[in-house]
């Protein structure tokens, strides 16, 4: 625990009460910030957002503080968000045991799904604001102090009156050094105290360092230290870093914005409707299937649900990437994130919580934003000889300078602490990609991991899978034939029970065709649906259960199969179909019509244009993916491949030393996705849980590739910018710093500057043309 | 002159005292949501 009453001070407010964590490890807290995870038994995945973090150095001991936990699988903290994604057990761990684990070195989390969250949230803003005003009023009035030192001719000042003068100084530069510089001051002693080099220690040495020189100086005028005074460089400098800190916390926020804005999209409470009618605030967390909530224009829904009252517009952008409003009336289906636009509904919950397309997003987002990419593991591991290099240089230009001069010794060390900038070069990586991540959710386009980015940016082939990808997610059904003795509508309504049991798009295609049927004729209807028990799909080839009519339980199950020529040893014909068997062989044949989607060719073009060679690979027989590439402008096509003949093309082409991306459905390219170096899936096709690929795009535009193409080779050029800035930055400055070149303002200006730079230059990425160019 | 020996420690009085004002001013949120204020006339309130 902190003793130190500085630290103490500046440390963010009481630890938790033990009791308070205690509360925490009641299982049915649990959901509000972790999910049970599908790899083992009692394994959870929470997320947590770690306070009083800095910088990179913070989350390498952040991580190890809670990778030490007996019961923690695995612990990925962000130094650009603050949070931390860990796996733990529960069955050997609480959450009180980690949460713990972080108050001992200084930390504290927060479940970064709790409503405190944002409450501390503004604490800690408010108090940020107040440490800046301080420091800056404090140092306007240090200024006018120090301005007749600097004019007056020699005898004009009375020796009285410039003590009168340093003392003032004097006065105002400590709440500056002991309220404004408090952050950096406890993060270096909590660094110490781990016996480890933080970030803000050479700044910190840096203040202490000059604050003492200036008081020998005032009050010691003929001590070893000379009697200079530099109140005013040191008001100036901690000026210009909090101003810098300010304004990198504001743009990180907007950084990781569309990230945020995501997270943080639903409401805190929500008006449901009590049983007499009336309306009452409650909590998200305390609603269930079947309220009835009021959504007034303006507000964002909070649930998935349908509308009982009321039509309006919504904004679904964040979850199909369509940016237009859509209208939506009563009985029309709204989802939990979007924003309803003009007029107040009552929407009846379906889905609550966890199960909400929205929070699937979220848990998406958030474990792409705690992965550490390679550049950023590499930054992270750097750090820490950069340091020690930076306080080598200051001791020896302090050393060097000392027989010159005392004083101007312990300057020019200060210049060289204070100028060196290690933030920018640990955040240059990070802070690029998750403004590209939030970039491009604003556009429909979840990423899975971030170092796919980097990926995608070498990539110079792109293979498309056809169906559900090129071409639309639900063909259209054909004509239908079957076997004498069953009429189509019985074969149709037998293979719409099988397809309710697979998500391929051609089973969504059957039931929703077998649906629009039984609803136009009433005949239909009657003669009753079928069920179906059992049900297995087997990925690529169809699916086979036992069916037997709804309405006559006592009927025997007829095992059919419902997929492709071969798996239902049906006899393939020349237009694309699906079959259905029994046991003794093909009952029926579905006709189906592809469609493509409207921007497949503009999305080749442009990927052409961006030096991508386009090929694509099908499943499908090869004169029906000839005529697809065709139609969609791709020269490279073949088909009748199944995943191992896609496997092997995909191994072809890397062997020639291309980098390829892989598009499909999500589904049945799950090995061909694996194999390729970036992976996209069409994520209608498949809930987006299941969904293994690096991005997922929920909507159906094909151009939504194409952007997160561009997207990612701008990421990778802003990261190389703000490496070398960087490299650059610091290699000038310190050696200039060292020949005494820099005074400490200035080099505190250099810092704050340097940190700007690789943020404002990362914001460029998110603060983009409008992306429906 | 002799007046500055009375200005210069009552100016850093008034320093203490004008940053007392500014964090009463943070403290009750005024930096925060300034575009509020003026969108708040613009919004249909029931009940108040």
């Amino acid at each position: 625990m902190l003793t130190d009453p500085l630290a103490a001070a500046a440390a963010r407010p009481v630890p938790h009460a033990p009791d308070a964590l205690a509360l925490l490890d009641d299982p049915q807290e649990w959901v509000a910030f972790s999910r049970p995870l599908a790899s083992g038994p009692d394994l959870w995945e929470s997320s947590v957002v770690i306070e009083g973090m800095h910088c990179a150095a913070c989350a390498v001991a952040v991580e190890s503080a809670l990778a030490g936990v007996a019961g923690v699988l695995r612990a990925e903290v962000s130094a650009a968000s603050h949070r931390a994604r860990l796996v733990w057990s529960s069955t050997r761990a609480k959450p009180s045991d980690w949460m713990q684990a972080l108050q001992r070195i200084g930390y504290r989390a927060v479940p970064a799904n709790d409503l405190f969250a944002s409450e501390r949230r503004r604490r800690e803003t408010r108090k940020a604001l107040w440490r800046w005003l301080v420091a800056g009023f404090c140092m306007m009035q240090v200024m006018m102090y120090a301005y007749p030192a600097y004019t007056a001719r020699p005898g004009d000042l009375t020796a009285e009156m410039e003590q009168l003068l340093r003392w003032a100084s004097w006065v105002l530069t400590l709440p500056v050094l002991l309220f404004s510089c408090g952050p950096f001051f406890a993060s270096a002693l909590r660094d110490l105290r781990q016996r480890r080099i933080g970030m803000d220690l050479p700044v910190a040495l840096g203040m202490a360092m000059t604050f003492a020189v200036s008081t020998a100086g005032t009050f010691e005028p003929a001590g070893p230290f000379g009697r200079e005074v530099y109140f005013d460089s040191l008001t100036m400098f901690v000026f210009f870093l909090l101003s810098g800190r300010w304004l990198e916390l504001r743009l990180r926020d907007r950084t990781a914005g569309a990230l945020e804005a995501l997270m943080n999209r639903l409401p805190d409470s929500v008006e449901r409707r009590c049983a007499d009618g009336s309306f009452e605030r409650v909590a998200v967390r305390r609603l269930q299937p079947g309220d009835l909530l009021r959504v007034r224009p303006g507000e964002a829904i909070a649930a998935d649900g349908r509308i009982e009252e009321g039509h309006t517009q919504v904004d679904e952008a964040l979850l199909t990437g369509e940016s237009r409003p859509l209208a939506r009336a009563v009985g029309a289906q709204v989802v939990a994130g979007s924003h309803n636009l003009s007029a107040t509904v009552l929407v009846r919950v379906e889905q609550v919580g966890a199960a909400t397309r929205f929070a699937q997003i979220v848990a998406l987002m958030e474990s792409a934003s705690t992965t550490k990419p390679q550049a950023v593991l590499l930054a992270d591991r750097l750090a820490r000889p950069f340091l020690l290099v930076v306080l080598f240089s200051a001791a020896a230009a302090c050393a060097w300078w000392w027989d010159v001069d005392h004083e101007r010794a312990l300057m020019v060390a200060v210049a060289v602490l204070v100028v060196t900038c290690p933030c920018a070069l640990s955040l240059a990586t990070p802070a690029a990609l998750l403004a590209a991540a939030g970039r491009l959710a604003s556009g429909g386009v979840l990423v899975r991991r971030l170092q796919a980015l980097e990926a995608l940016a070498r990539v110079d082939t792109m293979v498309f899978d056809k169906t559900g990808t090129l071409t639309s997610n639900t063909p259209a059904l054909g004509d239908i034939r079957t076997r004498l003795g069953t009429t189509p509508a019985v074969a149709l309504e037998m293979a719409a029970a099988l397809a309710a049991h697979s998500l391929h798009p051609v089973s969504r295609a059957l039931v929703q065709q077998a649906g629009l049927r039984r609803a136009q004729d009433p005949a239909l209807a009657a003669a009753g649906t079928w069920t179906c028990e059992g049900a297995s799909e087997t990925p690529g080839q169809g699916v086979q259960g036992l069916v037997r009519p709804a309405l006559w339980a006592a009927a025997p199950a007829v095992p059919l199969r419902l997929g492709s020529a071969l798996f239902c040893s049906a006899t393939p014909g020349t237009a694309p179909e699906v079959h259905l068997s029994d046991a003794a062989g093909w009952l029926a044949t579905f006709g189906l019509r592809e469609a493509l989607r409207a921007d497949v060719r503009a999305a080749v073009q442009a990927l052409a244009q961006s030096g991508v060679d386009v090929r694509m690979l099908s499943g499908d027989r090869p004169d029906a993916a000839a005529r697809v590439a065709a139609a969609a402008g791709i020269a490279h096509a073949s088909g009748g491949c199944s995943p191992a003949d896609k496997l092997q093309a995909l191994a072809t082409l890397q062997s020639q030393g291309r980098t390829v991306a892989m598009v499909g459905d999500g589904m049945n390219d799950t090995p061909v996705l694996a194999a390729a170096a970036v992976s996209f899936a069409f994520g209608q096709a498949v809930p987006l849980a299941q969904a293994r690929a690096d991005f997922v795009v929920p909507g159906d535009r094909l151009m939504a590739v194409v952007q997160t193409l561009q997207v990612s080779r701008k990421a990778m050029a802003v990261v190389r910018q703000n490496l070398l800035w960087a490299l650059v930055y610091n290699a000038a400055c310190i050696p200039l710093a060292m020949a005494g070149w820099l005074p400490a303002w200035l080099a505190g200006l250099g810092m704050a500057g340097s940190s700007l730079v690789v943020v404002l230059n990362a914001l460029r990425i998110s603060a983009n043309a409008p992306q429906d160019a | 002159m002799d007046i500055l020996y009375l200005l210069i420690p009552l100016s850093v009085v008034l320093v203490f005292l004008i940053l007392a004002g500014l964090w009463w001013a943070v403290d009750s949120g005024q930096f925060e949501d300034i575009e509020e204020e003026g969108a708040r006339i613009l919004r249909q309130d029931d009940g108040e």
